[in-house]
């Protein structure tokens, strides 16, 4: 079956022919098809005028000629509206004055509107961090101060922080707000020492009642900026106002970090968001297609929500991919459109690792011999990276412990959940170690 | 056909209908005004399909007919006509019009394609003074902007509030925003309404002095005033949320005489570059407000304006198109100025009136 745009591309050839080429270049120039149901063609027309003129002159000849190309089609109604958009010309902007800053982020407290706990969907990947935020809401500064939201990438932790923020800056807009990432902090200070304005630093960012720093992980590196955040912690948090950070680990994994900031940051709530389970990821690609005013079938969903994996924001990419595939073609999407579309996009695809790799680039990664792993030697250089293969082996690649076992020279299966045991008790404390997984997990990817 | 009418009335509607002819359309017959005689009266019709005009006029009809004949050919014959009556009747493919010295005769084009114009039902409607439409129109439609990329800024915006009828216009570099009474109460929802289009609208309902009643659907605006019915199409699309842009406080606040500011832009723009920029200070010391322009090709000039200020002094650039145009929807003795420093947008308005106000970006430097 041909697709509404072909169909429309053919009749508009024949169309063409029939119809003086100015009139066609006048009423033809920006229609398409809307959507074709139960042998209604749906056009789509720019204006009233269009609408009017394609019912009462052209009518006859749009019928006969979708008539001619599709057997099904019986009538034809006319919609009032705009296809596609043309492509963005170069857009051609005066040098001299700079534009009022219309729809841009909230100026004053640097938030973004976009982020509300409207737009925030909850499930059991996230629901303690969204209780959590909510507290904070209720009861700010006094309930869970501060709060400190952590997880992987791309999982709405950004979303949930600025939620917070754009809730009191709608209900309470007298309330002083600040949205910042740590990396325009430590920026803020480095210039403020450069131009001798330390004290007029501190005087901003201490007025604050509620002040929200993302990705606080990054302070870790920067020694000066640490010890006055650290300062501007205490202020805040002796005030009672209400701090809330996010950071892709938990505190306690973050390198470099004093103990005195962790300790600051255990005070309050530390909450994880984890990446969402099937359900949820359907709940959110239905809330964001939604979004876009578009519905798509039960069964693409479910597909979407199986094959992208992992973080929202590939799912969100995913998403967006269908729709403006749905919006070109301007028919409905079915189950293998978006298999055809989706194939090669989404880049989290599962991908079978074999044993063999995982010890050649561990062995490779702690600078040891491949063969050594699986021989019967207890060097310390050896029984570590061994002990982290087996771990990654059963947390990453679910491969029972005898097989683990078995495939590293034939140990015995308590041998493997020893190792096992003790690199995730390790990793608790060992914050080096934690940094090394990581990497090692991204060599695997 | 076969028509007799008065050549005033008929002068005026051709003029009208004109401006409403599409010169370059790929349709031929766009460019021509549609005349039909029916009854005791003669219909004139021309779009350019963004808007569009129907004008009806009383004639002796002696002879039902349509026709299409250019615009600009009938109106240069009309104008010139010296008598009080003229004659139209169909000879062939010509339209031979008749005075009492004169007699032309206008090919005429064919009219099958002359498209009709849409009607919008009565269901939803506003009223307004047709005064208070058309000043509410002028003082902000300079503002929009001239750019196709975003058809929302191109537009006129159009929406009532708490029994006030608000129209405002914004290119992103500044913004003007006029507020009239409504009339007999209702809400009018956001309406975007092309800017040519509603200079159209304006000048239509300027030749009126009592009310105008506007009937609007999603698409389509129309009103009916006195023998003319004119239609416009509404841009679909959604104007930025402005109001949140709009400062509520200000650190430094000058009143100046409307004249002084006029006259002085006036003769600042000989000496303006090719981004017109103009400076200007608020100097409190001096209680003056200073405009300067430099051009290195002709030279420098500086005017101070003697002012009342409050707050504290500043020096920001501007296009001086930018500031003239404020004033021309400024009727009042004196402009208060309002800004919170260089880079920020200054706020104009009539120092007597809060109904408007006009927001500029200065220039970066």
């Amino acid at each position: 079956m041909t697709t509404t745009k072909e169909l429309w591309e053919n009749a508009l050839v024949e169309l063409a022919l029939t119809i003086s080429k100015p009139n066609f270049n006048t009423w033809f120039k920006e229609t398409h098809i809307v959507r074709v149901e139960d042998g209604t063609v749906y056009l789509g027309v720019p204006s009233q005028f269009a609408r009017d003129w394609l019912s009462t002159k052209f009518h006859k000849d749009i019928l006969r000629s979708l008539r001619g190309l599709s057997d099904s089609v019986r009538s034809i109604e006319y919609i009032i509206s705009r296809g596609q958009k043309k492509s963005d010309e170069p857009r051609h902007v005066p040098a001299a004055p700079s534009e009022l800053p219309l729809e841009s982020v909230h100026a004053k407290t640097n938030l973004n509107p976009r982020f509300s706990f409207n737009t925030f969907v909850v499930g059991p990947f996230n629901e303690l961090a969204h209780a959590a935020a909510q507290a904070v809401v209720r009861k700010p500064g006094i309930a869970y101060n501060p709060l400190l939201i952590y997880g992987p990438s791309g999982l709405g932790k950004t979303h949930l922080a600025q939620a917070i923020g754009n809730h009191f800056r709608i209900n309470a807009p007298d309330r002083k707000i600040q949205y910042v990432t740590s990396e325009k902090f430590s920026m803020d200070y480095v210039s403020s020492v450069q131009s001798n304005k330390v004290q007029s630093f501190k005087e901003k960012y201490r007025q604050y009642e509620l002040l929200i720093m993302d990705d606080v992980q990054f302070l870790a590196k920067m020694e000066k900026t640490k010890e006055e955040f650290f300062h501007l912690f205490n202020y805040l948090h002796d005030g009672n106002k209400q701090l809330v950070f996010t950071s892709d680990q938990h505190p306690n994994m973050i390198q470099n970090i004093e103990d005195r900031l962790q300790s600051r940051f255990s005070a309050g709530m530390i909450v994880s968001v984890t990446p969402p389970d099937h359900d949820s990821r359907l709940a959110i690609i239905r809330t964001k297609a939604l979004s876009h005013g578009i519905i798509l079938p039960d069964d693409v969903l479910d597909y979407l929500a199986a094959t992208v994996e992992g973080n929202v924001r590939e799912l969100e990419g995913a998403l967006n991919l269908l729709l403006i595939q749905f919006e070109l073609r301007g028919g409905p999407l079915t189950i293998n459109d978006a298999k055809n579309l989706l194939r090669g996009a989404s880049g989290s695809t599962k991908k079978s690792v074999s044993v063999q790799e995982v010890v050649k680039t561990i062995a490779g990664f702690y600078g040891i011999e491949e063969g050594s792993i699986y021989e019967k030697t207890r060097r310390k250089e050896v029984v570590r990276p061994r002990q982290v293969i087996m771990f990654l082996l059963r947390e990453d690649f679910k491969i029972s412990f005898p097989t683990i076992g078995e495939k590293l020279g034939g140990r015995d299966h308590t041998t493997v959940i020893h190792s096992c045991e003790k690199i995730k008790n390790d990793l608790t404390t060992d914050s080096t170690l934690s940094q090394e997984l990581h990497q090692i997990r991204l060599m695997l990817k | 056909m076969k028509f007799e009418t008065s050549t005033e009335a008929m002068l005026t509607a051709v003029a009208t209908a004109g401006r409403f002819t599409e010169k370059r359309a790929n349709l031929p017959v766009l460019s021509s005004v549609f005349l039909s005689a029916e009854g005791n009266r003669l219909l004139l019709r021309a779009t350019n399909l963004e808007c569009g005009v129907e004008i009806m006029i009383p004639a002796k009809v002696s002879e039902d007919g349509v026709v299409a004949i250019p615009s600009s050919v009938l109106l240069g014959f009309l104008t010139n006509a010296r008598s009080k009556q003229v004659t139209g009747s169909l000879s062939g493919e010509l339209l031979v019009v008749e005075t009492e010295r004169a007699s032309a005769s206008i090919k005429t084009i064919p009219h099958d394609d002359f498209p009709i114009l849409p009607r919008v039902s009565a269901e939803k409607s506003f009223t307004v003074k047709s005064a208070d439409l058309s000043r509410a129109i002028r003082s902000v439609a300079y503002c929009a902007s001239t750019s196709t990329i975003k058809p929302e800024l191109q537009s006129v915006l159009l929406y009532s509030e708490e029994g006030k009828f608000t129209a405002v216009a914004t290119d992103s570099f500044r913004l003007a925003e006029k507020t009239v009474p409504l009339r007999g109460g209702g809400s009018v929802p956001q309406l975007l309404v092309p800017a040519r289009n509603a200079a159209e609208l304006m000048r239509i309902v300027d030749t009126i002095k009592s009310e105008v009643e506007i009937y609007y659907n999603d698409n389509q605006l129309s009103t009916q005033v006195e023998n003319v019915y004119f239609t416009s199409r509404l841009i679909d699309g959604s104007f930025p949320n402005y109001r949140q842009i709009i400062p509520k406080t200000f650190s430094t606040e000058a009143v100046v005489l409307r004249e002084d500011v006029s006259s002085s832009l006036k003769s600042l723009s000989i000496f303006a570059d090719k981004f017109s920029q103009v400076s200007l200070t608020i100097d409190p010391a001096k209680k003056a407000v200073l405009l300067s322009s430099r051009n290195p090709d002709v030279g420098e000039q500086t005017s101070t304006m003697r002012a009342t200020i409050s707050g504290d002094g500043l020096t920001v650039s501007f296009n001086g198109r930018y500031l003239a145009d404020s004033l021309q929807a400024i009727s009042g003795e004196s402009v208060r100025l309002n800004s919170n420093g260089a880079g920020k947008p200054m706020l104009i308005k009539d120092a007597a009136d809060d109904s408007f106000f006009y927001l500029a970006m200065p220039m970066n430097r």
